[in-house]
């Protein structure tokens, strides 16, 4: 296979990018998995397990909002949403990667 | 925001205590479809159903593990991890030692003064009357339509008429109390008598510790057994607790009683003075509806509102009214629950000071919460530091209400040890008398409450810090530590909010106890119109002769015989006191001034006829002795009484000028006639002899109504109340005319001794209590704010010494920097003094009745702001004097 080995996620950037992942509409926990996969070309690849603690952690925080709803396969599943709270979030974690990573950028791009 | 959004964390993982096994049961269900997702989509790339259910756990990991992971998020942080929190905060504490004990003193006087104040609302209020279900327990008093509602007594056939007609009330009691001589023990000794019926154990739920109370049939006629019961301090001071004394004979008065029981002890009644019980029928009531005297306890009847039962009682009143509109015009019914009749003017009074405290406890807090910043500051790096390895908010902020409950709860228990004292040394100090079953202490509810105050005050002392501390990034806490440790614009509003916090809460108090002390003034100031200095007030029990030997017994059913005279004269008395070294003088009296003992009388005027049967003009009788008038220092116009007029048929009288002014206006008083009685009364006219001033003679700081007083010759009687001027402190010739009193007669006893200034101080005894109580609140808060304001604009100064150090650098001159620092604070002082002041005028409804003659607006508010204000603005002076001190170039290098 051609395609490089996933890697592992820095520490600390799941939520974001869970949040990223709801912040266009409601969607279960295996679509999240699955968007994050797709939307970094597979280079990023989330521990499923792992997915749900976080997600639980963030609608306990108030950042996301759970309802049960019916998948695209009719399945009943767990979709979540952005809440007011969790979109400001995302906002503030999203501005600040983008500082870090233009500065990290920099400095690796310097001669 | 950030402050909402751990709320709502909280208010989740609670809601989620519930719901644990719907809770459950979702995220199986939630896993159990992720699982069946990516097992449907590795079958759609070709994998064979069982392979693909294996790939799909496999690629999820344990499952058991983030299941429970994900659980974790839902629960509370574990007991454990309290404790550790705990052991850090104490660490952390210890560390600091000189901010901890400070912190620690200040909420120790908050919380101590607090728990102090409330034992007292607890044995008062919470505890409630030591009776059976004593909250249903209410006082039925008569009284009187007149220009205002007047409170009287109750009468013989309205109580009946009452017991048989009204459906609100489980029961109830009649009773009246009078003192008797009590024999049997080594010396006569005079003993309060709580006459009742039988009915009155039963309704306070008392049962006998020996014996048995009355039965029905010992309280209907005048054939009647003497029977007594006996309280336990007469039982065990009179007859050395023996229980056989049941059953055997005891004389009061000159009349064997046979003793039926012993109630428990420290049952005094509902009087609270009751040393012995007899059957109601001994209050001697007749049968008639104008012979009034007595009140009735009763019982509401369970689910009966006190409001019910005064509606019925109206109808039936109404009813009596109709009837016997001889006896009964005007009368009415008053019902007030029992409770509100035994504390009086102590209840408003006990919660006003419960609220006054908690301002203490409020401004003790918001100078802890000052300190507590200025440590959360200090710590800027350690928590940024904290964050960057990983500590969550909410994990720092559980961290810093650990820190401040810690502090709060030593304070606690320091406070718990003062209030001991304060409790102790506040009851001995007290000039109120409480009800002696009022015993504040520390007991289990005190204990909660003040673990409550703790937790509360940890829990809003711990967010103090965190409501401006930004450890949220590690960025910004990085930045805020670079920039010098300041919390920023954040912290410098919170610092100004809890200056003007307290000076508005000492405000309030300052002007509370500056009105109390100038009513307190004003009411010592109130003149009773008699010299109560120097003279000394006994009451002597003397028996009447013994009957000659040979007499006729009385005969049922014969008018009894005169009743033999006493066995030492009224004259006689005042002879005996008179040859005490140190008497200047002596005088007799029915009844001591300003126990408002004395009983009223209708009175007619001659030739006035502006008086009807409706408005018969009421005065207050007193029988005094010729040198009564010198002794008490009453100026009288006209002459005092002969010593041949001192008999009941006496046609003499002494007026007090409000009477004279009423019908005589401008005339000379002498010669005048009046009557007892309305205008067709058949009473023989009195010649008034005299004239007195009005005076306080029946209550401090006013007569309890305007009627003027009458004083008619005195007559032996028994017990006679004495009045003794001296040359010499009152107290130290006690002995002298106790001794010169009895002269060895055994039957003779002496009993409330007392003097004048201290009726008058126990008539303003309240005020007092108030006075005191708030005045130590209100030095509380002084004292912490001002120390509290002095910490804050120490802090601000700090923080702008850069700024002082460049103005000095550009020119300003040490005066502008005083100045820049004292505007400052006085606007600060300002914000709090106006808002402090609103809140006095806003609050005045409550204390206004607490006060004699002074109004919010009195002098005594403005000068009580003053001192405030002046207080707070010295403490401002010194950090702005430090402030011009500030080397520029030191200043601006160091940062």
């Amino acid at each position: 296979m051609g395609t490089p080995p996933p890697v592992e996620l820095i520490p600390g950037t799941l939520d974001m990018l869970i949040l990223k992942a709801v912040s266009r509409g409601p969607l279960h926990g295996y679509a999240i998995a699955q968007f994050i996969q797709a939307a970094s070309d597979a280079v990023l690849r989330v521990e499923e397990g792992a997915l749900y603690p976080a997600l639980h952690r963030l609608e306990v925080r108030g950042w996301l909002r759970a309802t049960w709803g019916t998948s695209d396969n009719n399945r009943r599943a767990r979709f979540y949403r952005l809440s007011a709270l969790g979109r400001r979030e995302l906002d503030s974690e999203a501005e600040y990667w983008r500082r870090v990573a233009t500065a990290v950028t920099r400095v690796m791009q310097a001669d | 925001m950030k402050r909402l959004h751990d709320a709502i964390s909280a208010w989740r993982r609670m809601a989620a205590l519930f719901s644990r096994r719907r809770r459950d049961r979702d995220l199986r269900a939630e896993v159990e479809f992720h699982l069946a997702m990516r097992q449907q989509d590795l079958e759609r790339a070709g994998m064979k159903s069982d392979a693909a259910h294996i790939a799909a756990r496999r690629q999820f990991g344990n499952v058991t593990l983030f299941t429970e992971k994900t659980h974790d998020m839902w629960k509370f942080p574990s007991l454990e991890s309290v404790v550790a929190d705990t052991r850090y905060a104490i660490r952390s504490l210890v560390r600091t030692p000189g901010f901890s004990i400070v912190a620690i003193l200040v909420l120790a006087i908050g919380i101590g003064a607090n728990t102090a104040m409330f034992s007292l609302v607890d044995a008062m209020l919470l505890r409630g009357l030591p009776y059976a279900d004593a909250n249903r327990l209410v006082i039925l008093i008569g009284n009187v339509q007149r220009q205002t509602v007047e409170r009287r007594g109750n009468s013989l056939p309205d109580y009946l008429d009452w017991r048989k007609q009204a459906t609100s009330f489980d029961e109830m009691a009649a009773y009246n109390n009078f003192t008797v001589t009590l024999f049997g023990g080594d010396e006569p000794e005079r003993v309060m008598v709580e006459s009742v019926s039988p009915s009155y154990f039963g309704l306070l739920g008392v049962t006998p510790a020996y014996g048995r109370t009355f039965r029905a049939d010992e309280d209907v006629d005048a054939n009647r057994d003497f029977v007594v019961v006996l309280g336990d301090a007469v039982w065990r001071q009179h007859f050395g607790a023996d229980p056989t004394i049941v059953n055997k004979t005891v004389r009061l008065s000159g009349q064997a009683y046979t003793v039926i029981g012993i109630m428990p002890p420290g049952f005094t009644g509902i009087s609270d003075t009751g040393q012995i019980w007899l059957p109601f029928v001994f209050a001697g009531y007749t049968n008639s509806r104008s012979s009034r005297g007595f009140q009735t306890l009763a019982r509401l009847k369970s689910g009966v509102s006190i409001e019910e039962a005064r509606a019925e009682m109206n109808t039936i009143s109404a009813r009596l009214e109709a009837a016997y509109p001889d006896t009964n015009a005007k009368r009415g019914v008053e019902i007030s629950p029992l409770q509100v009749e035994t504390y009086g003017q102590l209840q408003p009074i006990v919660l006003t000071l419960m609220a006054a405290v908690s301002f203490v406890l409020l401004i003790a807090c918001a100078n802890v919460a000052n300190l507590l910043i200025g440590r959360s500051e200090a710590r800027q790096k350690e928590i940024a530091v904290r964050t960057a390895l990983g500590a969550g908010r909410a994990r720092l902020i559980r961290q810093m209400i650990t820190e401040s409950c810690v502090l709060t709860t030593t304070g606690a228990v320091a406070g718990l040890l003062m209030a001991q004292l304060l409790v102790r040394a506040g009851t001995l100090a007290s000039p109120v008398q409480f009800p002696s079953f009022v015993q504040p202490g520390i007991n289990l509810k005190v204990l909660l409450f003040t673990v409550g105050v703790a937790l509360l005050a940890g829990l809003v002392l711990g967010l103090a810090p965190a409501m401006h501390a930004r450890f949220a990034r590690l960025t910004e806490a990085l930045k805020e530590s670079s920039r010098g440790g300041s919390g920023g614009a954040r912290a410098q509003r919170l610092r100004s909010v809890l200056i003007v916090t307290e000076v508005a809460l000492a405000i309030v108090l300052f002007i509370g106890a500056g009105l109390m002390i100038r009513s307190s003034q004003k009411l010592a100031a109130v003149d009773p119109g008699f010299d109560t200095s120097n003279l000394l007030t006994v009451s002597v029990s003397v028996p009447r002769q013994p009957a000659p030997p040979g007499a006729t017994p009385p005969v049922p059913g014969q008018p009894a015989p005169p009743p033999l005279p006493y066995l030492v004269s009224g004259a006689e008395l005042m002879d005996r006191v008179r040859s005490v070294p140190g008497v200047t003088s002596v005088g007799l009296t029915s009844d001591v001034p300003l126990t408002g003992a004395g009983s009223a009388v209708f009175y007619t005027a001659e030739g006035d006829a502006t008086t009807d049967a409706q408005t018969v003009p009421r005065a207050y009788v007193h029988r005094v002795s010729p040198g009564f008038f010198e002794t008490i220092h009453m100026p009288l116009r006209g002459r005092t009484f002969r010593s041949d007029e001192l008999k009941t048929d006496s046609t003499v009288v002494v007026v007090s000028e409000g009477l004279v002014a009423r019908f005589w206006p401008k005339q000379d008083p002498v010669g005048k006639r009046i009557k007892l009685g309305n205008s067709s009364s058949t009473n023989p006219w009195l010649t008034i002899i005299g004239t007195v001033p009005e005076t306080k003679y029946r209550s401090l700081p006013a007569n309890p109504t305007a009627d003027p007083d009458l004083y008619f010759p005195a007559v032996d009687r028994s017990p006679q109340p004495m009045l003794i001027r001296t040359s010499v402190p009152p107290l130290s010739i006690l002995p002298s005319v106790r001794a010169a009193i009895r002269q060895d007669q055994p039957a003779v006893a002496i009993f409330a001794a007392n003097t004048l200034e201290e009726l008058v101080a126990q008539n303003t005894s309240a005020s007092r209590f108030t006075m005191w109580v708030l005045s130590l609140f209100a030095g509380t808060a002084l004292l912490l704010s001002v120390i509290g304001i002095y910490g804050v604009m120490s802090y601000l100064v700090t923080q702008r010494l850069r700024e002082f150090g460049i103005r000095l650098a550009l020119g300003a001159s040490r005066r502008d920097i005083v100045s820049v620092v004292l505007r400052q604070g006085t606007i600060l002082i300002a914000i709090g003094a106006a808002l402090g002041i609103a809140a006095t005028i806003g609050l005045s409804q409550l204390f206004t009745t607490l006060l004699f003659e002074v109004t919010v607006g009195d002098l005594s508010a403005v000068l009580a702001t003053g001192v405030l204000l002046v207080a707070a603005v010295l403490a401002c002076v010194i950090p702005a004097v430090r402030a011009t001190r500030v080397n520029p170039v030191e200043t601006l290098r160091s940062q």
